[in-house]
């Protein structure tokens, strides 16, 4: 292997890498806001690559029907515990949040989707997709189990993983498919060809890190949700609604997902499934950083791009064995760090 | 004690259930296939193909069950004993990879029932008394490749592919049949259809200095190499082989494909072939009746396998109504009998010619060479 | 044998098992007996280490691959007969079970399942690279299993074998959990600390469940190779583990026979959709997944426990009070120290978190068959001293001995052995299990069963000699009445008393009690004061914190008080009252 090689294999881990790192990032904050372990993260990722696939072709994906669909159960469900109330104020809220922004969002992509925009507002378009359906899968599948153990939790997780793969082989089919590049230039960097799609990764990657990192210090509602994630009883006694927590951190994660998936989607074949394997490497980097800590999660997830990379050189045939098996050594040196702790 | 009771039992309940099931006389086919999972791609025009089934084979209706096995071998096993025991069916088909075609095949032999794999299972199975194999067996396929590959000067191929049953199928054939033809495999590099990136396998093929590369993969899986090793410059000859042969796959791989050679069945290009080609007609005719209902360049590679099984059928079948009824052990060993001595099939896969011997039934004329041009295949006269 | 409560469901379901094959159905179903018989062993395997003992596993596919594999490979290449490789099939369960266990049980909480999800894709993936398990395509010509010259080739005959093997694992499971290491295994979930000061150990109780659901699993496995004469990757891989646990939590993960429940739920439903829904639906699409993944969303929105519940409450139930078994033998009591003689001594323990120092420099001794009280106002480190004398808290500097022998770096477990029991401030009790199953967990280090004699019910003897152990704590601490209910019923000063008597079944000759006499009414809290008494006249020692000062001045014999970690005053009682800083700590914050 020579530099040049290595500076590749750098770039592609590092490209890879700063995927996994937003959907860690989104995985921790969705963990640490409201205990769900979010497995069905990929699958808004495989979304929202191929809505943008879709697009690119000038046709109207089905996404937005779904959105419409997941609207209807959130606002029926919404109607049933609004019988306790009969407040006028909720219904209004009921039916803009959940019939009006679907309905709106369904009209512009009709209106838009034959128009053949830029590809920077197409992309624009699959994440405004896209991102809302956090909320509603929040509202239809989690919400009822707020108080349930973080296991119960998890098997829910499962079940709309399912449902949403499900869902995803019917919109889109079994083949792949692939979104046209965002931007489609590129340029060398000494030895090294770096295309301007991956620039585009790295930039959106810090760019969606700072934006978390002044969301979380500068807004209230930033710190409602850290209020949330560090005590969620407490935060409560306080007034913080953790309704209005937890749909917030879905909706983040969505969009982050969504953005995961318009980044990726020109970059690789993207099919209904490959969702959740590109999750699940993005979950090894949340684990890693133990589930709480946002910069090494970040680092983690690009040790994981590096060590894919460099995996797919010099032993692709073991690379998943490699990739997944090099985990449990590293969990056992953070078990053995971290002190045991009660868990009252 | 015990053996004697168990037999009883075992006994009693057979004889209970021949009695439910001996009413139908329909001609009942049992089909299970990956509509979900990693196999959807190709489960799904399968499941399309079937539709253009006709409703009746010799004036006996056809009834037809499709179950899917998300390519589990557990699930293909479980849905071929059902069909064997509860819906006694006359034919059982499937399923469409490797591993879950071998389950299937397995029932077929315990039970007695004639059985088509949709996928080429290894000659330790096609051996079985009870199973036929529809697609062409990668040798079959190779062998035409391979000997393109040696009139273009090829020696030194890098080969990358699936990790899986697919690509170790075809990193075999370049090692064993294609040492026949001077090829020398200088990288075995593997990736899985969900990767993100094949960078580092394109590296590590493109570093060993291959005259060719040959990519091991299907769908658009296949596609991630394909466009890798031309960004990284190679500028050699591409073989491609016939899992790939899809117009998803010309859609993605866009310009990257110019130059390069696919192995694939005879179907992808029927319109191409020569008038006097035995598999010109039933082609055309799939073609026709698939294109038309699901829409033009819907074609694929994986769909015209149950096409071809029907053409068997439709020829075997009048030939076991004349010894049996359907729905009857006896009329399964007709039909079996009959599926081996009533070749020649004109297909639209080849010419089917199934003996005692041979099962895979295909020769050379089951394979062609293709390049892409412009989103659309072309046949590749030599 | 078939569980006390529901014999008559038991009989009748097994009569039914039974006949199943010889009823008139489609044969379909025997085969989706079969195939639920298998998944139900892994399930039950789940139960235990997910339901009961909380740890989440995503990787017991893989351990069924292990089972599987193992006779393939022996039967085909080596020409092992079948029933020759079942004891080897399990052992390459539990040997691949035990290392991965290790590593993956001391990973806690979330960690977990992401450790099983990893080691399970990589074996999964391993399993497709070896040759000799014939890579991706697996190993055929399986032989079937054989008694004689009969084989077990029809599903109706293997029927019976799949069947045998899960009604004896469900027993074994059942009577595992109803035994001394069962209680430990239950009381993983309450947290570790309870169940570290009775002297279990944690870890172990960890593996052994971890490697019981394996062995299990490769039992599944196992058969399934005999059953389907085939195998390959696919059915060890991560959807299968994802299937089983599932299966577990659909049924209601606490219940051993809520297993065979869920895997039959899940596997009948998966079968009714796909014939179903296409004609349903009028469409050739897969809804199976969509369907399927929605229901489980809405089973656990209605009912977080499962469906097993449900069931249960279907059955008859018996209102009899559980009886005890009349023991052979009686449980063998600790000497206990000579009165007056030092028995426990602090010597200088320190313990600072950071900068603060949390108890600073405090010596104090406990003479055997005395009762001392350790007061002092809120934060001045009275529960810190009770931790680094249980080994809870490790000390920064100082030592403990104890009648001679250092407790100082032991861990909470061995000084459980030594004769310390003790009861915890915020009480540490299992609401779940009965209130004698809670005492008879302090009893732990009284018995040795083992979990092969457990199983086997082999260790009935000590086992009753236990229970009545903790029979004779809890009438001895007036719970007698609440005996057989489950603890989470209690009032919490009946808790905390329930805690002594859980510390009594440990035969101590040092008692630390944590505030006992918060929640008691004043009746309550004189009996609790005779009880004390009494166990003074038979020789315990106590060390009790406490914040009732009526309560602890009619009590004890000496005094100990700390304030801000520090010790300001020992001796009687009397003395202690009017010591200067004693008052001043005490009126001082009020002042």
């Amino acid at each position: 292997m020579d530099a040049t090689i290595a500076t590749f294999l750098i770039q592609d881990g590092l490209t890879n890498g700063a995927i996994y790192a937003l959907l860690g990032l989104a995985i921790v904050l969705v963990f640490a806001v409201t205990r769900v372990i979010f497995i069905p993260q990929g699958e808004f990722v495989a979304y929202g690559a191929l809505t943008l696939a879709i697009l690119d072709t000038g046709q109207v994906p089905a996404t937005p029907k779904l959105l419409l669909c997941f609207g209807a159960v959130a606002f029926l469900l919404d109607l049933w515990s609004w019988r306790r109330s009969f407040a006028m104020r909720d219904l209004v809220k009921n039916i803009a949040l959940n019939l009006g922004l679907p309905l709106a969002i369904y009209g512009a992509v009709l209106y838009l989707a034959p128009l053949q925009l830029p590809s920077f507002i197409r992309a624009l378009i699959a994440v405004s997709i896209i991102a809302p359906m956090g909320l509603y899968v929040y509202r239809i599948a989690y919400r009822p189990l707020a108080d349930a153990s973080v296991l119960v939790l998890l098997i829910t997780s499962v079940g709309v993983h399912l449902a949403m793969l499900g869902l995803g082989l019917i919109f889109f089919g079994p083949e792949g498919l692939r979104a046209a590049p965002l931007h489609d230039g590129s340029f060398t960097l000494g030895p090294l060809l770096v295309t301007a799609q991956s620039v585009l990764i790295y930039l959106m990657t810090i760019l969606i890190m700072v934006g978390l990192y002044f969301f979380f210090e500068k807004t209230l509602l930033g710190k409602a949700l850290r209020a949330t994630a560090v005590n969620r009883l407490g935060a409560q006694l306080v007034g913080v609604r953790t309704q209005l927590t937890g749909s917030t951190a879905f909706v983040l994660a969505a969009t982050i997902a969504a953005i995961s998936g318009v980044l990726l989607g020109p970059i690789t074949t993207i099919y209904y499934d490959t969702g959740f394997l590109i999750g699940l490497k993005g979950f090894v980097a949340a684990i890693l950083g133990g589930m709480g800590s946002f910069p090494i999660t970040a680092i983690a997830a690009i040790g994981v791009g590096m060590v894919e990379s460099f995996a797919s050189f010099f032993a692709s045939n073991y690379k998943e064995i490699i990739v997944f098996g090099l985990i449990v050594p590293v969990l056992i040196w953070l078990s053995l760090g971290a002190n045991h702790h009660e868990e009252d | 004690m015990m053996k004697k009771s168990l037999k009883i039992w075992a006994a009693s309940a057979l004889s209970l259930t021949l009695m439910a099931g001996s009413a139908l006389a329909d001609i009942t086919i049992g089909v299970t296939i990956p509509t979900t999972g990693p196999g959807a791609a190709l489960g799904i025009p399968l499941k399309n193909s079937i539709e253009l089934w006709p409703t009746e084979i010799a004036g006996e209706k056809l009834k037809v069950i499709i179950l899917d096995d998300a390519g589990d071998p557990s699930a293909a096993t479980t849905n071929a004993r059902r069909f064997a025991n509860d819906d006694k069916v006359d034919v059982l088909m499937g399923s469409a990879l490797t591993p879950a075609a071998i389950g299937a095949a397995g029932v077929a032999a315990e039970v007695g029932v004639p059985h088509f794999a949709i996928s080429p299972v290894p000659p330790q199975v096609a051996k079985g008394k009870w199973s036929f194999v529809l697609p062409q067996y990668s040798t079959v396929l190779a062998k035409r490749m391979f000997a393109r590959m040696q009139k273009d000067g090829v020696k030194r191929v890098s080969f990358i592919g699936f990790a899986d049953s697919y690509g170790q199928q075809w990193v075999d054939e370049l090692t064993k049949t294609g040492k026949d033809f001077g090829l020398e495999v200088v990288a075995d590099e593997r990736y899985a259809r969900a990767d993100t990136s094949v960078s580092g396998q394109v590296l590590k093929a493109l570093a060993a200095k291959p005259d060719a590369v040959f990519i091991g993969a299907s769908g658009t899986g296949a596609a991630l190499p394909q466009i890798g090793v031309r960004e990284r410059g190679f500028t050699g000859p591409v073989y491609v082989v016939s899992g790939a042969v899809t117009f998803e796959f010309l859609r993605i791989a866009g310009k990257a494909v110019e130059n390069t050679i696919f192995s694939s069945g005879p179907v992808m290009v029927a319109e191409d072939q020569a008038d006097d080609s035995p598999t010109k007609a039933e082609g055309l005719a799939y073609l026709k009746a698939y294109e038309g209902k699901f829409g033009p360049n819907t074609r694929t590679q994986f769909g015209s396998h149950v096409w071809d099984a029907m053409v068997i059928l439709q020829k075997a079948v009048p030939v076991a109504l004349k010894t049996a009824k359907p729905g009857t052990q006896e009329f399964r060993d007709a039909l079996r009998d009959a599926i081996e001595s009533s070749g020649p099939y004109n297909a639209t896969h080849g010419v089917f010619q199934f003996t005692p011997e041979d099962h895979y039934g295909l020769d050379e004329r089951g394979a062609v060479l293709l390049t892409a041009k412009d989103g659309k295949f072309m046949m590749l006269k030599d | 044998m078939a569980g006390n409560r529901h014999i008559l469901p038991g009989a009748l379901a097994l009569i039914l098992l039974a006949a199943f094959p010889l009823l008139p159905v489609p044969p379909f179903w025997i085969t989706l007996a079969n195939n639920i018989g298998l998944a139900s062993l892994v399930a039950i395997g789940l139960v235990l280490l997910t339901g009961v003992g909380g740890l989440t596993s995503f990787g017991q596919a893989a351990f069924c691959g292990f089972g599987a594999y193992t006779t393939a490979v022996l039967t085909t290449a080596y020409g092992f007969s079948p029933w020759m490789t079942l004891p080897l099939s399990l052992a390459v369960g539990a040997a691949v079970a035990i290392p991965l266990g290790l590593m993956t049980v001391r990973l806690s909480g979330h960690y977990l399942p992401l450790g099983t999800i990893a080691w399970g894709l990589a074996i999964y993936y391993l399993f497709g690279r070896i040759e000799l398990l014939g890579r991706y395509d697996g190993i055929s010509a399986i032989p079937p299993l054989e008694i004689g010259s009969y084989r077990f080739l029809s599903g109706q005959s293997i029927f019976y074998v799949i069947w045998a093997f899960v009604i004896l694992t469900a027993l074994g499971a059942q009577n595992l959990l109803d035994s001394r290491v069962g209680r430990a295994i239950r009381a993983l979930r309450g947290g570790s600390q309870a169940a570290e000061a009775f002297g279990i150990n944690i870890e172990r109780a960890k593996l052994t469940v971890f490697v019981f659901a394996a062995v299990v699993a490769a039992l599944s496995g196992w058969l399934y190779a005999h059953m389907q004469r085939s195998i390959n990757p696919t059915p060890f891989g991560l959807d299968m583990g994802i299937t089983y646990m599932l299966m577990a939590v659909i049924g209601g993960a606490g219940y051993v026979w809520g297993a065979i429940f869920g895997a039959s739920v899940v596997l009948i439903l998966k079968e009714t959709l796909q014939r179903v829904l296409p004609g349903l639906l009028d469409t050739t699409a897969n809804f199976e997944m969509i369907v399927f993944g929605i229901l489980l969303v809405g089973i656990l929105q209605l009912s977080k426990e499962g469906l097993w519940p449900f069931v249960l409450k279907l059955l008859p139930r018996s209102r009899r009070s559980r009886q005890l078994a009349e023991p052979s033998s009686q449980l063998d009591k600790r000497d206990m120290p000579e009165r007056g003689t030092p028995l426990l001594r602090i010597d200088k323990v320190r313990k600072q978190f950071g900068g603060l120092v949390a108890v600073n420099d405090v010596s104090f001794e406990i003479k055997a068959g005395e009762i001392v009280g350790l007061i002092g106002p809120n934060g001045a480190g009275k529960s810190t001293t009770f931790n680094l004398i249980t080994g809870i808290a490790s000390l920064s500097g100082g030592g403990v001995a104890y009648a001679g022998q250092t407790l100082s770096g032991l861990s909470p477990r061995e000084i459980a052995k030594h004769g310390v029991a003790r009861t915890f401030q915020h009480a540490k009790i299992l609401p779940d299990m009965s209130v004698l199953e809670n005492v008879a967990l302090g009893a732990h280090l009284r018995g040795s069963a083992g979990v092969f004699r457990s199983i086997l019910r082999l260790e009935r003897k000590e086992e009753a000699t236990l229970l009545t152990e903790a029979a004779r704590q809890i009438e001895r601490v007036g719970l007698g009445q609440y005996r057989d209910r489950p603890a989470g019923d209690l009032a919490l000063g009946q808790i905390r008393i329930l805690e002594i008597a859980r510390a009594l079944a440990a035969d101590p000759t040092l008692l630390l009690l944590d505030e006992p006499a918060a929640g008691l009414r004043h009746g309550e809290k004189q009996e609790l004061s005779n009880l004390l008494k009494k166990l003074r006249s038979e020789g315990v020692s106590v060390l009790l914190v406490e914040h009732d000062m009526g309560f602890v001045m009619g009590l004890v014999d000496n005094l100990v008080v700390l304030d801000f970690g520090t010790l300001i005053a020992q001796g009687k009682p009397q003395e202690v009252r009017k010591h200067p800083a004693v008052i001043a700590a005490y009126l001082g914050g009020v002042a």
